[in-house]
């Protein structure tokens, strides 16, 4: 089913996705309307559906009902890999890297499997994409940990090397679960600053699901609010801040 | 109809495997070798009892009571120690195990085959649908499914059946409500052991008993077990007259067609459901 | 010793043996390298690509068979029939590997045993085609190639270049790729790589080294037999590469070296002792260990976690 027309310029939608674990409705009906270069954040209670509505997006849960368009296209049922080469990235709420490999080896993988010389054994993959791959670090502030196996990294580098990994794969759409879960607040803001900065550099469209607010305050360009499943609010922070239902349910609840 | 036999002597291997699996985690491949000592166990046992009609049936009493206690030091002696080790890790222990086992039988009965006769009343055959049919499977075909019925009954009647099937659905639960789990494992692994060696003490009269025929019936069991799934008490039963009935029906036609019978329904069911029949998705 | 002058003194050791050592110990030697490359091509699997099978045997044996059969029925000359042997042990990796990989961790091994045993009974049982329990004999080298001196450098020569090519594979982007999978296999996907045809394609060429070393078996043996395929046989390179460290590459290698020379020692004085001898081994050097072993294969991914989505 082809979106309606006057949505096919976005990059991410959704359409009445719902999904209920037995007598559990996770997710109810979420319309999400993602344009390009937005920069997303999801807002919720714990337990409002930010994950599942990730996992649902990326085909890790199947959906009960409704759509999922990425790129105009319906995605429902692709596998990880094949989202990946259309175009969509994901980091994940626990740091997922591949801990023995170096920071350097994890992020030219990433680039081997782009460029789609994952099966080639006939050349050292010691040198190839090791440029790219180091500059991709640099970007992350990860120069200096580039030879360190990553599973001994601190975990906010790791989290800025997930970044690396997933940004490799050259992504329009990146959805980070909780990008900045056990930071400290500074170390918090700093990495989403730099999540800002790439964005706006490359014009990649991020959707992040966040706890803190002054981080999704100082960073999102919309806010898409999440309560028992189902859509609350939606708009710019400002709107968002100022709407009374979101005060009372969430706002008024946060720390 | 002697499928149907060879089924059920399966699924008393399988079930074992299945219930020590659900319950500890753990792939008992030495499984094969239990029920092999089992079937050795009958030959000393016949051939040293007196050679009166009740010495068969006190033989297949004892027989897997032997293997139930060498079940019993190992899982006490052995899988204690491991059980919080990588599965990897207590898969090549039992893997050693059978090399183990399979050595020291060589050690105490020698390289030969050997032989169990059939018991007076059974050495005969019955007419069955017209076809003559050997009376010993009449007693398998009797006995295995007694044994199915009394295991439904413990597993889903019997207050310790609950706790097992609790075990085999959450360990640590049971064990933060204070169950016993370390004896539980225990006390599965034996009855575990016991099932493997009853399977091997009843099929000894109908098999040639042989240094060899734990892999040939650890093989068919994991046929079963991957087909019905591991952890499945309807996964072994039904699995094991599958696999049984294939068997029985490819020799009669090449002896290597129930091989690739075999194999084309693993096949199909991996494809269709790759954690078996009855299986649960996990690793 | 730098690695590099280590692997200068082995080689150069390896090229004079036949001048000082008795034609037994040549044979050992030769027996030695196939081992090693089998374990080397197990390790494929299990060390970089942290997928456990059981089964291998079978792949050795079809590339022992293989050779053997062109060679006696069909006579073909040895330099044709042993390329054929990886080429057939391919296949056959390919068939079962296909479903193999639809599965992980235990019921990977589990399955991958399931499948050698079934390449066993059709051996065993196929007599018009493989000889059944008698098996194949009268498998030698043709005459330049059967003095054990001879055919000691001969399998050396092809062992190294199968090890070469393996640890170009290893660090190849196909290797690295594969690592990835070991390490993390949903993390793998979201990078593009399709995970069952990575581990498929290891598999493969895992079975096709390993039927290399089975057709430079059947010749060094000068017979073939249906327990090429048992599971006693798949037990071999685990072991071995076990023994000799999974995490690097040269270890299985290693491993193969101290195994034969352990098996040697001990089947002198106890032959029929030696099983349980290695079963024994292995049974309480797994209770011994540190609880840990985290290095020893993907680590945490082992651990009872429910497994990522397949």
């Amino acid at each position: 089913m082809a979106p309606p027309a006057s949505r096919q310029g976005l990059v991410l939608q959704t359409c009445a996705l719902s999904k209920h674990f037995g007598g559990v409705q996770a997710v109810n009906g979420v319309d999400l309307a993602v344009p390009p270069g937005d920069l997303r954040a999801i807002i919720g209670p714990n337990g409002a559906g930010k994950t599942t509505l990730f996992n649902l997006i990326t085909g890790d849960i199947a959906h009960d009902t409704g759509h999922i368009y990425f790129a105009g296209e319906e995605v429902s049922g692709l596998p990880p890999q094949r989202l990946c080469r259309r175009g969509l990235g994901r980091t994940f709420q626990i740091t997922s890297i591949f801990r023995r490999l170096t920071a350097l080896e994890n992020v030219q993988t990433a680039f081997l499997s782009y460029h789609r010389r994952h099966f080639n054994i006939l050349v050292p993959a010691r040198r190839l994409y090791r440029d790219e791959a180091l500059g991709l670090l640099e970007r992350v502030g990860l120069r200096e940990q580039a030879t360190k196996p990553s599973g001994i990294l601190a975990h906010g580098d790791q989290r800025r090397l997930e970044l690396a990994i997933a940004l490799a794969s050259a992504p329009r759409l990146l959805l980070l679960d909780e990008p900045t879960a056990g930071m400290a607040p500074r170390e918090r803001h700093e990495i989403m600053a730099l999540v800002a900065r790439i964005a706006g550099d490359t014009g990649l469209t991020v959707v992040f699901t966040e706890h803190d607010m002054d981080v999704v305050f100082a960073v999102a360009q919309r806010i898409t609010v999440l309560h028992q499943g189902t859509v609350l609010a939606e708009g710019a922070p400002a709107e968002v801040r100022a709407n009374g239902e979101v005060q009372r349910v969430y706002l008024g609840q946060a720390r | 109809m002697s499928g149907l036999s060879v089924g059920m002597l399966l699924f008393l291997v399988s079930v074992g495997m299945s219930l020590i699996f659900g319950v500890t985690r753990i792939v008992n491949l030495a499984h094969g070798a239990f029920y092999m000592v089992g079937a050795y166990l009958m030959v000393t046992l016949v051939e040293f009892l007196p050679d009166r009609p009740w010495a068969f049936w006190l033989a297949l009493l004892l027989a897997p009571v032997g293997v139930a206690v060498l079940g019993g030091v190992i899982e006490v002696g052995l899988l204690r120690l491991i059980y919080r080790r990588d599965p990897l890790m207590q898969l090549i222990l039992t893997f050693g195990l059978i090399l183990v086992i399979g050595t020291l039988v060589l050690l105490v009965w020698g390289p030969d085959n050997k032989s169990v006769p059939r018991p007076e009343a059974l050495a005969g055959s019955v007419k069955i649908f017209g076809q003559p049919f050997p009376s010993y499977y009449v007693l398998v075909l009797v006995l295995a499914p007694l044994v199915a019925v009394a295991l439904w009954l413990l597993f889903y009647r019997t207050r310790w059946g609950m706790l097992v099937r609790a075990a085999t659905v959450d360990r640590e639960m049971l064990g933060a409500l204070g169950v016993n789990v370390a004896a539980l494992y225990t006390q599965v692994f034996v009855f575990g052991s016991w099932l493997a060696g009853f399977g091997g003490a009843l099929a000894a009269p109908t098999v040639a008993v042989a240094l060899g025929m734990d892999g040939d019936v650890l093989t068919t069991a994991f046929v079963v077990v991957v087909i019905g799934g591991l952890g499945s008490f309807a996964g072994s039963f039904i699995g094991a007259l599958l696999v049984g009935l294939l068997q029985s029906f490819g020799i009669l036609i090449f002896p290597a067609v129930s091989i690739v019978l075999l194999f084309a329904l693993m096949a199909v069911v991996l494809i269709v459901r790759p954690w078996g029949l009855f299986g649960r998705p996990e690793a | 010793m730098s690695p590099r002058s280590w692997l200068a003194f082995v080689v150069v050791a390896l090229a004079v043996a036949p001048l000082v050592l008795p034609s037994f110990f040549l044979q050992l030697l030769t027996e030695i390298a196939i081992v090693g490359l089998f374990a080397t091509a197990f390790n494929l699997l299990m060390g970089f690509g942290g997928m456990v099978s059981f089964g291998h045997a079978a792949y050795f044996a079809l590339g022992a068979y293989t050779a053997a059969l062109l060679v006696k029925r069909v006579g073909v000359p040895l330099l044709a029939a042993l390329p054929a042997a990886p080429l057939v042990a391919a296949a056959g990796a390919l068939l079962f590997g296909f479903f193999i990989v639809r599965l992980s961790h235990t019921y990977f091994a589990m399955l991958s045993l399931a499948f050698a045993q079934i390449v066993f009974t059709v051996i065993f049982k196929w007599k018009a085609l493989t000889g059944g329990d008698d098996g194949l004999l009268d498998v030698w080298p043709p005459s330049l190639l059967k003095s054990p001196a001879a055919y000691y450098y001969f399998t050396l020569i092809i062992v190294g270049l199968c090890i070469l090519a393996l640890h170009a594979i290893v660090d190849s982007p196909f290797g690295y790729a594969l690592k990835a999978v070991r390490e993390n296999p949903r993390r793998a996907r979201y990078i593009g790589i399709d995970v069952r045809r990575h581990q498929l394609a290891a598999f493969v060429i895992s079975g096709a080294f390993s039927g290399v070393a089975g057709g430079l078996f059947a010749f060094y043996n000068g017979s073939v037999f249906p327990d090429f395929a048992y599971f006693t046989k798949s037990f071999e390179p685990l072991v071995v590469a076990l023994l000799g460290g999974v995490q690097s590459f040269f270890g299985p290698l290693a491993g193969a070296f101290g195994f034969k020379i352990l098996e040697w020692m001990i089947s002198r004085q106890w032959p029929v002792y030696w099983p349980l001898f290695l079963g024994a081994i292995v049974v309480v050097v797994i209770v011994v260990l540190p609880s840990g072993f985290v290095g020893l294969v993907g680590g945490r991914r082992w651990r009872r976690r429910p497994a990522a989505k397949a």
